[in-house]
């Protein structure tokens, strides 16, 4: 399945801000302040690419960035947001685009590469999962609910790069923890 | 906040509760705290800063900034109070100030390397690019670090994109910044992948491409390396400016070799073919082709390259790519375009493109691939049969439908009816044939809808398309025949889909679409407000809110929209300058344009301009009575008459005009000329608006003329003298009038599902703007006849009598055209008449304008009768003054006129409370539709009916 997303895969420009909202209407992709996004292309403008389609319509994106010590080895990529519209779904394109993120964490050094997810979102999880990531710790409440509804924890999710050669960096822990105590 | 860490200063000790308090939005302690510490440490500047942080913050910006000049003016050099500071003047949008401040602090602290940088950034902050060059410098000779050094080389670099004269750019700045990299270069001084970029940027902008590829290609270029592919895209860019085309075939098939998926690299490779096939161009008798490899540069080569592609697709076990097999369809087009016969040895464009449903049918996006290509086929109903033969469905039901088995099924035979749509055949046929058709996807997502039962609410449903299809006959049945049936049955079924699939963002779109068509507004709202539109989207689809809660009547709503927007577009500004920083931070050097630009489009968006204009006339409307004044409250929103600061020649049209899906054939989707139409048909309403705003902040100013008793004091309140500003705005408003009835004479059409026509048709109709130039040409008479002498005004008088009764005349006629049941409902048939609701809206806001008109008349007139009693009692000869009772009749005539609108909008609200009590006897129209829903078994849908929204109802407005 994976590889038929025929595409043209591209850095990610402010002016796709403006058309991307058949990707964004959708109730699980958050549309951030500006700032957020001018942070990631002023810091990681590598990290941030997007698909589009023959037609010239958007058909996905991923946001990612590199962070954490080097010294106590936990230099790592990433993932922000990754989203893929309706349209361009069943494609392999998160896939595609996912692998693209691990290939810039391994050029960088990283030792690996991690993502936060919903609980409940059992698609994501699944694909994650797929894609070679596990379950390294659970967050208690990191997702903040407007409307009245109960916090959502989340999975903090990784995956090994090739510099962490005996995979030290995704054993999971044995409990949960805070959204306070994670960096 | 500011840096806290050093614990040895006891100071730090003293200050920490105040930024604690600030930090916590505790202004007022932060206040009363700086106030104690500074009681004692009277020299503590710091606390003052902090004092006017917190004084700033809680709207007291006069006294915060004359206690921050306190300070300012000493020229600090502690970092508390210059961050604070900086922070102040930030939260003041006075960034200019941070950099007088640095510069003090630097000719104090010459050698100090973080004030420098501070005094860089404060430059780069306000775009002071030659400033930044030196400053960069000065940074770089006290410590050589690299960034600074290509700081000043960026700055450069900048001078050069802002420049007015593109000559100075090419000739002076991007010169000098190319020799200062160049010196780095000799002296092997460069380190990172950011400076490589930034050579690259320079060369590639100063057309030496060349040179560029040098960079590029050679030992420098292998520092570009966080990026993928980031030479070979450059590589590429380049050949194709230096239309080396033998290079850009040759990359382009090594790199679909290694994906032969990406699209772009196609492209770039069938320009390049066809580029050399018309140059004639010749591979070299020996040696390689050219510097990239093999070029592949005849037809047959290229056609060979695909086969070999799909070969390589087509033996694969698993699921082939579908590059390959779109780029034969591409190649064809082109080929064929050129006339080329060659185009048959790829195929038969129906064949191949029943082959790629074969193949890729099952996937959402085959639609969209295959659009593109429909053009090529010659009988559509052949193909639409063909593929519908491979569908496997179910021996037809009762109501004579085939059915598919699972969702891989129903996806392929959804794609079949998309392809349909697209192809015109739904088009095509007629009312009877449309009904069948909507019978039948209905029919589809109905029973779609058991393979989505355990989908989460965030997911969509399965058969969703088909009931977002079913809609789109609906709504083409509507336009063919005027038959509004349609539009209620349609609402019917897209509330029904939304029951199924709550995150839906195009059921909740269209919906909005055609309440707001239908004239109600109310539903829209909470529609809207689920699609969690924020930011951006404010810009980009805020239209579909701020278009028709004002012209609908609901001010509040839209009132609110606009800020919603306004407050995004105030804080760009802002924002941005901090993200341009950390792109000279982080090295970003190709992001500051980009940023830059960015920040422009959004300045200059068109959106941003209407909100603006309609805020301030919504917030004029809303104000409209006795007892405010107008004066105030155009003096409150700081609107100057004289001033236009819409950047009109230079607008950005950002409204994101293809949200709504739509799979129309080609000829009905929106065109690039709509667009522009539609931009042009915007642009003229907002100048009507802007005019009609200007003219009445123009009576605001008028209202107070400066006598030269108190013109010293009106110069104080901000009210100068005028030129005459109202007979050139009324000429302006006149000719944007005329425009405005030119466009409309072209009887341009947007697609339904494209934009929707200004309120520029409905307000020339109505009248209310004719009435409304009426009304300022009224108080321009008024002017005249208050500059002459008494003796002299027998014609102006006699124009503002027929003024007067003229106005009353027009109110009439436009009143009389908001009468009518704004929802008619006749044997269980309803139908809505928005344009009463909109003109009553017209009638309203016209009423607005003739009231601010007639105070304006009234604090011209007093006077003048007051000074002619004494000319009396002085047993002069008499001046026959017919405008006074000119202007007692026109009052009198528009109390009669207000008592009969109020029982107008009395009786709509009567009517419309019969209908909702006359909702609840169970009519049989009712009775079987809910059963039709019950045999379903499905929950109970909202019947349109049983919208509160439906029943429209102005806002109260308090005009009598």
């Amino acid at each position: 399945m994976l590889g038929s997303k025929m595409t043209t895969l591209r850095a990610f420009t402010c002016d796709d801000l403006f058309k991307f909202n058949n990707i964004n209407l959708d109730p699980l992709t958050e549309t951030y302040g500006i700032p957020f996004y001018l942070q990631y292309l002023a810091h990681w403008p590598e990290y941030f690419i997007v698909a589009e389609a023959p037609g010239g319509e958007l058909m996905g994106y991923i946001m990612g960035k590199a962070e954490g010590s080097v010294a106590r080895e936990e230099w790592h990529g990433h993932v922000t947001a990754l989203s893929v519209a309706p349209e361009f779904r069943r494609l392999g394109l998160a896939a595609k685009l996912m692998e693209l993120l691990e290939e810039i964490s391994e050029r960088k050094g990283g030792f690996f590469v991690d993502l936060f997810v919903r609980v409940s979102n059992q698609v994501a999880v699944n694909m994650y999962k797929q894609l070679g990531y596990s379950v390294y710790r659970t967050v208690i409440e990191y997702y903040s609910a407007s409307n009245g509804e109960p916090d959502e924890d989340a999975y903090d999710m990784r995956k090994a790069l090739s510099r962490d050669t005996e995979k030290k960096s995704i054993i999971p822990l044995p409990h949960p923890v805070r959204p306070e105590d994670i960096e | 906040m500011a840096a806290r860490g050093h614990v040895q200063d006891p100071n730090d000790r003293r200050l920490r509760p105040i930024y604690d308090y600030l930090d916590n939005g505790n202004n007022k302690m932060a206040i009363q705290q700086a106030d104690k510490l500074l009681k004692k440490h009277k020299d503590l500047h710091c606390a003052k800063v902090l004092k006017a942080i917190g004084l700033q913050r809680t709207g007291k910006q006069d006294e915060a900034f004359a206690l921050a000049q306190e300070v300012a003016t000493l020229e600090p050099t502690d970092d508390n109070s210059l961050q604070a500071l900086t922070i102040l003047y930030r939260e003041m949008h006075r960034p200019e100030l941070v950099t007088k401040l640095y510069e003090a602090a630097v000719r104090k602290v010459p050698s100090s390397e973080e004030y420098h940088s501070h005094l860089f950034m404060a430059y780069a902050r306000v775009g002071e690019y030659k400033k930044m060059q030196q400053a960069g410098m000065t940074l770089y000779k006290i410590v050589p670090k690299n960034p600074y050094y290509f700081w000043s080389v960026m700055s450069l670099v900048m001078q050069a994109i802002s420049a007015q004269d593109k000559k100075l750019s090419q000739t002076m700045f991007l010169p000098l910044a190319e020799r200062m990299v160049e010196k780095m270069v000799k002296e092997e001084k460069i380190e990172a992948e950011a400076e490589v970029q930034l050579y690259y940027m320079i060369l590639e902008r100063l057309g030496k491409y060349v040179e560029a590829l040098e960079v590029v290609r050679g030992q420098l270029g292998e520092k570009l390396t966080s990026e993928l592919q980031s030479r070979e895209n450059k590589c590429m860019s380049l050949y194709k400016q230096l239309e080396r085309w033998p290079e850009c075939n040759a990359l382009s098939c090594k790199l679909l070799l290694k994906n032969p998926d990406d699209w772009q690299f196609y492209m770039s490779y069938f320009d390049s073919l066809f580029h050399l096939i018309d140059q004639g161009w010749e591979p070299p008798s020996e040696g390689e082709h050219c510097s990239e490899g093999e070029v592949r540069s005849s037809v047959a080569q290229a056609i060979a390259f695909v086969e070999e592609r799909l070969a390589v697709e087509e033996a694969k076990e698993t699921r082939p790519l579908r590059g390959p097999f779109l780029a034969r369809l591409e190649l064809i087009r082109r080929l064929r375009a050129r006339g080329c016969p060659e185009e048959q040895e790829l195929g038969e464009p129906l064949e191949l493109m029943f082959q790629y449903f074969i193949k890729f049918g099952d996937k959402p996006c085959c639609i969209s691939d295959l659009k593109i290509y429909l053009d090529l086929l010659t009988t559509d109903h052949h193909f639409i049969n063909r593929l519908m033969e491979t569908v496997p469905l179910s021996e037809p039901q009762d109501d004579g439908v085939a059915l598919p088995g699972d969702t891989r099924a129903l996806q392929r035979h959804l794609c079949v009816a998309q392809l349909s749509r697209a192809l015109g055949l739904h088009h095509a046929l007629d009312t009877t044939g449309k009904l069948d058709l909507i019978r039948q996807l209905k029919s589809h997502y109905r029973h779609g809808l058991q393979f989505g039962k355990s989908c989460l609410k965030t997911e969509l449903q399965f058969s969703d398309m088909y009931c977002l299809l079913a809609s789109h006959v609906y709504i083409d049945l509507w336009a063919e025949t005027g038959d509004e049936t349609m539009l209620w049955q349609c609402l019917g079924l897209l509330e029904e889909g939304l029951s199924h699939s709550s995150s839906n963002a195009q059921f909740k779109l269209l919906l909005i679409l055609l309440f707001c068509r239908m004239g109600a507004f109310e539903p829209v709202v909470d529609l809207y407000s689920s699609l969690d539109a924020k930011h951006v989207q404010h810009d980009t689809i805020g239209f579909l809110l701020t278009r028709y809660a004002e012209s609908l009547g609901q001010f509040a709503a839209a009132s609110q929209s606009c800020n919603f927007s306004l407050r995004f577009f105030h804080s760009n500004q802002k924002d941005t300058s901090e993200y341009i920083i950390q792109a000279y931070k982080y090295g970003a050097f190709e992001k500051i344009p980009e940023f830059i630009a960015f920040r422009s489009r959004l300045n200059r968006s068109l959106h941003f301009a209407q909100v603006r204009t309609e805020r301030m006339l919504l917030d004029l409307f809303l104000e409209a009575d006795l007892s405010s004044s107008l004066e105030d409250n155009v003096k409150s929103m700081g609107l100057c008459p004289e001033e236009d600061d819409i950047p009109w020649t230079d607008m950005r049209d950002n409204r994101d005009l293809t949200v709504l899906t739509s799979w129309d054939p080609a000829d009905r989707q929106l065109s690039e000329e709509q667009r522009s139409f539609s931009l042009q048909e915007e642009l003229l309403w907002l100048k009507v608006r802007f005019l009609t705003l200007r003219l009445v902040g123009t009576l605001a100013v008028l209202s107070h003329p400066p006598t030269p008793r108190n013109a010293e004091k009106a110069a104080e309140n901000g009210v100068v003298a005028k030129p005459d500003i109202l007979r050139p705005l009324l000429d302006q408003l006149n000719t944007t009038l005329q425009n405005g009835a030119q466009f409309l004479e072209r009887g341009v059409q947007y697609p339904f599902l494209g934009p929707s026509p200004t309120r520029l048709a409905h307000a020339l109709a109505s009248g209310s703007c004719h009435c409304q130039v009426l009304a300022f040409q009224l108080a321009a008479y008024v002017q005249e006849l208050d500059a002459a002498a008494l003796e002299e005004t027998t014609e102006v008088q006699t124009q503002i009598s027929n003024s007067f009764k003229s106005l009353l005349i027009q109110l009439k006629e436009i009143l009389n055209k908001c009468k009518g049941d704004l929802l008619e409902v006749k044997e269980g048939q309803c139908k809505t008449q928005p344009t009463l609701l909109e003109n009553l809206v017209f009638f309203v806001e016209t009423v607005c304008v003739v009231h601010w008109v007639s105070c304006f008349c009234a604090g011209v007139l007093r006077p003048l009768k007051a000074s002619l009693q004494k000319r009396k009692k002085k047993k002069k000869e008499p001046i026959s003054m017919v405008v006074f009772s000119g202007f007692q009749e026109f009052t009198a005539g528009l109390q009669s006129l207000f008592s009969e609108v109020l029982d107008h909008i009395k009786g709509q609200e009567t009517s419309l409370t019969a209908l909702k009590l006359g909702e609840l006897t169970l009519e049989e129209w009712t009775v079987s539709h809910l059963a039709a829903y019950k045999q379903r078994g499905g929950r109970e849908p909202l019947s349109p009916m049983s919208r509160d929204g439906l029943f429209m109802c102005l806002d109260q407005q308090d005009w009598e």
